[in-house]
């Protein structure tokens, strides 16, 4: 870590930074009754009126072990009855405790920084320059308005097209559900707007659409668009995969 | 026949994206016995490691990967058009240790070892899937608890959540720290 950067206290029985401090307390090899913190604070205030830049996470660190000292410090000028300081813990205990726990996590965080670092350095075939944010691409399920908004689309681009009178034959629901299904056993996905241009007939179009959502109803398949704009995809859910169920 | 084994691994290491476990491999070779499987393995790993090769084997969340060698790095950013990598913030570090040291464990217990309240950074890690939701705590309010994934292990290059060091090892990092810091203030 950059020591250098941090604040460093300057007191007679004691020069670093103020988390070394609260440590060498704890370790009781400094006496808190020693330390002046009004020097501290003071001294501190003085020194962010001539800084020009505030780092806030380590001015918010700097204030949460001044605090801490504070009341280590308060808590042992209090005057105590001895029946009382025994049921209680040493205040020192406590908050050295949690802040041990919580140098242990630092520690630890450094340590998973340098393997980032390493890992960062070594490429996987896994790796795409991603086409999106530097955020995860979060897939959206597609709602019913949106497969409705799709399908008057493509209704409306297959008017123009269809001029001749349809001849009638019949379509049932059942079979363009497991014809939906096969296509979709075979092919892992179907892209929602293709499917329905490679459809014969205007009737043929709506029997497929309401067998798609009486199929995303009953949960067998899930409709999944990428990002607002882009094609949307049809995919068998399997039973095994409950990855993007949550 | 067993020089062949070593090629049969190695071709299904390759076509893996993920990083691909010993059971898998046993699962598919079922001709060969297992042993000869492991050894097959070990000898593909040395080779790797003696040849001079710009790919290495690595291991990584149970399992073997292809990946570049990290000497190659610049190379390989410049081919991809890419500066780098996202690193994580501090912050998601200290969420990720405190989950790593302490699962499973819950977002108020999170927030209390770090002193700073962690829901933000919490959605962001799971969403990243660095950790994931394993149930929820039996005690007032059943809040959800949490564990590390195994992509948080791909993504340090860990084998197995046993390889960072235990807390005890930790703290005696600590102590040898405060140690070199103290002695370094004597000499000033």
């Amino acid at each position: 870590m950059d020591t250098s950067a941090t604040y460093q206290v300057k007191l007679e029985v004691f020069q670093g930074p103020l988390d070394l401090l609260l440590f060498l307390i704890r370790k009781k090899k400094i006496d808190i009754h020693d330390i002046p913190i009004a020097t501290i604070t003071r001294e501190y205030l003085e020194y962010l009126n001539h800084k020009e830049r505030i780092n806030l996470d380590r001015e918010a660190e700097f204030l949460l072990i001044a605090t801490l000292l504070i009341y280590i410090k308060s808590q042992m000028l209090i005057p105590r009855e001895k029946a009382l300081e025994d049921e209680e813990e040493d205040p020192r205990q406590i908050l050295v405790d949690r802040l041990l726990d919580y140098q242990k996590i630092k520690a630890a965080s450094v340590l998973l920084r340098e393997k980032e670092e390493e890992e960062l350095q070594t490429w996987k075939r896994t790796f795409l320059p991603s086409l999106y944010s530097q955020e995860e691409m979060d897939y959206m399920e597609v709602s019913l308005f949106d497969l409705a908004e799709s399908f008057f689309a493509l209704l409306k681009r297959k008017e123009k097209r269809e001029t001749k009178t349809i001849k009638g034959k019949e379509f049932s629901l059942e079979e363009k559900m497991k014809k939906i299904i096969d296509f979709l056993e075979e092919n892992s996905f179907l892209d929602f707007l293709d499917y329905f241009d490679q459809q014969g007939s205007f009737e043929e179009a709506i029997t497929s659409f309401f067998s798609l959502l009486e199929l995303i109803r009953s949960g067998i398949v899930i409709a999944i668009q990428e990002s607002i704009f882009q094609p949307i995809k049809v995919w068998l859910r399997k039973k095994a995969n409950t990855k993007r169920s949550r | 026949m067993k020089n062949r084994l070593k090629e049969v691994i190695e071709s299904l290491i390759f076509i893996s994206l993920e990083p691909l476990s010993l059971e898998k491999i046993k699962n598919v070779l079922t001709e060969f016995p297992e042993q000869e499987i492991g050894q097959a393995i070990n000898e593909l790993l040395e080779s790797y490691i003696s040849n001079e090769r710009g790919i290495q084997i690595i291991q990584s969340a149970g399992g073997y990967l292809f990946s570049t060698k990290p000497e190659h790095d610049s190379w390989v950013k410049r081919l991809l058009k890419v500066e780098r990598k996202n690193k994580l913030s501090s912050a998601a570090l200290e969420v990720l240790s405190a989950v790593a040291y302490h699962q499973p464990i819950t977002l108020a217990e999170i927030s209390a070892l770090r002193g700073v309240d962690s829901t933000h950074t919490l959605k962001t890690l799971l969403q990243k899937k660095l950790i994931k939701i394993v149930g929820r705590k039996r005690s007032p309010g059943n809040p959800l608890i949490y564990r590390t994934s195994d992509k948080f292990l791909t993504h340090f290059g860990l084998n197995s959540i046993k390889d960072l060091p235990s807390p005890e090892e930790l703290s005696k990092i600590l102590e040898e720290e405060s140690i070199i810091e103290e002695e370094d203030k004597s000499e000033h």
